[in-house]
């Protein structure tokens, strides 16, 4: 099908999408008149400018089979309410409950039923998986459906239009996710993505030609870079190191992107330099996540050292801490990790120049940058041959876009979601998402009620 | 036609004159701004306004706007909403739900499941095995929602184990982007998360009935349903019967078939139940009325709700085993060696009931002479209805 849903601003169309086009539009809104006109224009305007949000890619006639006048809708319900009265208080006096001062004993928020016209289309696949922040429009999650990037139940959906039931576990896959959430590529990282492949291409085609003779070099290589290292000042190199994590943990969102990644690959490179200590030399040419998870380790033992330390002077937030009551089970727990890092510990302090260094150079806070740079580097890894900007970051203007209805249960982690139940209208809210208000929904609703075919 | 002026011919120092004859004085001041943009110039010579520089107005309108009052939007601040309705907020509205549509004043941004959260509903349900009806009471999370979680987290745990790309990053940002429910701190209350005890609103009580009632008698629900369900009214001792509407909830669940019927044949359908039997947790209203006879009794009262509790558990459980039992039983599975399917054998049943009256019906199994199949029926989905999990 043909995209005909673009963000034009001479139409001004609020459409299912997160472009800042559409932000714009939706921000300059306003509900056609109804002055002058008569009520059959008033509907159809309100029609058509829901329709234009509400499954633009289904065609009229399929929605027109899909409504329905019945609009679900729950009552919350209070049990202390119910148990105290068995309703006979409710239906006292005349039948509504017998009023106070005038004014009737039970008064509800009124149900916005008309809100819920188009709850038949969140069903669509495609709609759910653009309401769990899967992608970025409508017509973009139609796409990864069509393409075989989504399951339900397991199996590979290709029907966009497949009507979720209630129950229904649907799973996209989370490279696509990243790519539609996340920002798009420059030039520059275009480019490098394209050297890093053929450089791949063409060292896999000498390898083997020569598989041999280039792991001998190789290793040679890590050999040298282990000799050079341990030259300098341990010292020095772990304020490097936290220099490095500040500046990559601080990285706005104006920086350029070759700038941040230069940043990044240096962090790297000095974490590399730190562990280069450990006295294990495998670690080096092991993977991030083997890097990733020693540094950890090493934190870790140095941070069961510090207690020691802040027994003389206690901060406000150990103070709250001790409140808890349950610093001696982490303290207990401390204990065990260091007993297992133990050795690594000790490696780590002989080549850091002791202790009492470590501990004045590094407060709480540092730790923590430290950390969480650490995280950063592995979860979020700098990946050239990835689709997406990298490291990923959310696409602009999305926060503005970013709600889940209660109808879906997302986790973001497997970017997988359950359909838990059809949308509802409860007193006073309605759970379809919808961008219009009551003079909108009633005439469309209205519109649809009467048959025109 | 009038006579048209040759675009080669004409010098710089003319041009200013020509485009714009009205105001030269303006035109002379701008004099060295437009000799950059000659060319431009000439090819719109009759124009009198300003070259719009590859923009509509439109365009610019929105760039202005997006570089000024929208450029809030742009990045999210962690840990707080940033809807469209932020612009118009003024003063400090912000402790009501935000509602990402400024026109909508009936959609809310809900809050999601926090991390720390999820992972105390998948340890409840799984690890301290406790029945998922009452985490539900416990967190104030629908029981639907229970399931959906620990179905989830179970298929997460998997995944890593797997090794396969997890979107870390990702979850981090909607987390910081999108209102969460934290899980309490030790000691504390945990706020609900949702409304638990929601009662979908029937279709038979959409009609507006007039049925005048003495006003020396009480009313109650049993028979407002009753009367929706057009069941005539009950014996004064089947009435005398009932104390309170919950009594009938806990009949139900021990003995299901208890719900009378209306109508005959295809129209038959059960009587429409009070309020106390149809919400999701029938037994917090029993709770409620025990906390009402015995107000001084908390821990007799939580006792009793306890063995309740356990009792309908028992129940459910064991009809859910009769049930599997009974469809078993019904069902052959044949499972040949060295095959890479089960063959499940049902045995159909043909009767009136099942094949139609014309021994046609559209929902009877099997091709049967006359009956298009049907795939070939007008209207028929054609794609999956449902996907077996």
């Amino acid at each position: 099908m043909r995209n005909r849903a673009s963000n034009t601003l001479s139409k001004g169309k609020i459409r299912q999408s997160w472009s800042k086009y559409n932000l714009y539009n939706l921000q300059r809104f306003r509900s056609p008149p109804t002055a002058n006109r008569t009520f059959f224009q008033q509907k159809w305007s309100a029609k058509a400018a829901s329709r234009a949000y509400h499954g633009e890619q289904v065609r009229e006639r399929q929605w027109k089979r899909m409504f329905n006048h019945r609009i679900r809708s729950v009552i919350p319900m209070n049990a202390a309410d119910l148990a105290a009265d068995d309703g006979s208080l409710v239906s006292s006096g005349r039948g509504s409950g017998l009023d106070k001062d005038g004014k009737s004993a039970y008064q509800t928020r009124p149900i916005p039923y008309s809100h819920m016209t188009f709850a038949p289309l969140e069903r669509r696949l495609d709609v759910a998986i653009f309401r769990a922040l899967f992608a970025s429009s409508a017509r973009q999650a139609r796409q990864f459906v069509i393409h075989g990037a989504v399951t339900v139940n397991g199996q590979k959906m290709k029907h966009p239009s497949y009507l979720l039931n209630p129950g229904d576990l649907f799973q996209v896959d989370p490279d696509r996710v990243l790519y539609a959430t996340g920002h798009t590529k420059t030039s520059f990282e275009r480019r490098e993505g394209r050297l890093a492949r053929r450089k791949a291409k063409s060292q896999k085609s000498q390898e083997a030609e020569d598989a041999e003779a280039a792991e001998a070099e190789s290793k040679e290589t890590a050999k040298e870079d282990i000799k050079e290292t341990p030259k300098e000042d341990t010292k020095e190199t772990l304020k490097a190191l936290l220099a490095q994590a500040k500046s990559v943990m601080s990285a706005g969102k104006d920086t350029l992107a070759p700038q941040r990644k230069q940043e990044l690959r240096g962090f790297q490179q000095a974490v590399r330099r730190v562990l280069s200590r450990s006295e294990s030399s495998t670690i080096l040419a092991d993977s991030l996540e083997a890097q990733f998870s020693q540094l950890t380790l090493l934190l870790k033992a140095k941070r069961s050292e510090k207690p020691v330390k802040k027994e003389v002077k206690p901060r406000p937030e150990d103070a709250f801490a001790s409140d808890n009551g349950d610093t001696e089970a982490v303290s207990a727990k401390r204990d065990t990790e260091a007993a297992v890092s133990d050795k690594l510990s000790e490696a780590f302090a002989q080549a850091t120049l002791g202790n009492d260094v470590d501990a004045s150079e590094l407060s709480d806070e540092e730790f923590d940058t430290l950390q969480r740079a650490l995280t950063q580097m592995r979860d979020n890894p700098l990946d050239n041959s990835k689709t997406y900007s990298t490291p990923w970051q959310p696409r602009q203007y999305m926060s503005a876009f970013a709600f889940i209805p209660r109808y879906l249960e997302v986790n973001q982690n497997i970017c997988a979601a359950v359909y838990l139940r059809h949308p509802v209208a409860r007193p006073g809210s309605a759970e379809v998402p919808t961008p219009f208000g009551e003079s909108i929904a009633t005439p469309a609703y209205g519109w649809y009620l009467r048959r025109r075919w | 036609m009038p006579p048209r002026i040759q675009s080669r011919s004409v010098s710089n120092t003319l041009l200013p004159y020509l485009t714009a004859p009205s105001s030269s004085s303006s035109s002379l001041s701008s004099l060295p701004s437009l000799s950059s943009t000659s060319s431009q110039c000439l090819s719109r010579q009759f124009s009198a306004t300003a070259a719009p520089q590859g923009q509509t107005k439109l365009r610019r309108q929105m760039f202005e706007w997006l570089n000024n009052e929208g450029s809030v939007f742009k990045h999210h601040v962690p840990g707080e909403a940033n809807y469209l309705t932020r612009l118009k907020q003024r003063g400090p509205e912000t402790a009501e739900k935000s509602r990402p549509f400024p026109n909508n004043q009936s959609f809310f941004s809900e809050p999601i499941l926090s991390e720390e959260l999820r992972n105390e509903v998948y340890n409840r349900v799984v690890e301290q095995k406790k029945s998922v009806r009452i985490v539900s009471v416990e967190l104030g999370i629908d029981m639907k929602r229970i399931a959906a979680v620990v179905r989830l987290v179970e298929l997460e745990k998997r995944q890593r184990t797997q090794g396969k790309p997890l979107a870390l990053p990702y979850a981090r940002a909607i987390h910081e982007m999108v209102p969460t429910t934290p899980l309490a701190e030790k000691g504390e209350r945990q706020t609900y998360h949702e409304p638990i005890n929601d009662l979908p609103a029937h279709p038979l009580t959409g009609s507006q009935i007039f049925y005048p009632v003495p006003e020396s008698r009480s009313f109650n629900r049993v028979e407002a349903g009753r009367v929706f369900s057009g069941a005539p009214a009950m014996e004064h001792s089947e009435a005398a019967e009932i104390n309170h509407p919950s009594d009938l909830a806990e009949k139900i669940i021990e003995d299901p078939n208890s719900i009378g019927w209306v109508g005959k044949g295809a129209n038959a359908r059960q009587i429409l139940q009070p309020a106390d039997v149809r919400i999701p947790h029938p037994h917090m209203v029993a709770l409620e009325r025990d906390r009402l006879a015995n107000p001084n009794e908390r821990l007799a009262v939580a006792d009793l709700q306890s063995k309740r509790l356990e009792r309908q558990d028992a129940i459910e459980q064991a009809r859910r085993e009769r049930i599997q039992a009974r469809r078993e039983k019904k069902l052959t599975v044949v499972s040949p060696e060295e095959s890479r399917f089960d063959y499940r054998i049902k045995d159909t049943i043909y009767t009136k009931e099942t094949t139609g009256a014309d021994g046609r019906g559209s929902k009877a199994a099997g091709r049967r002479y006359g009956v298009p199949h049907r795939d070939r029926t007008r209207g028929e989905v054609k794609i999956p209805t449902r996907v077996e999990a």
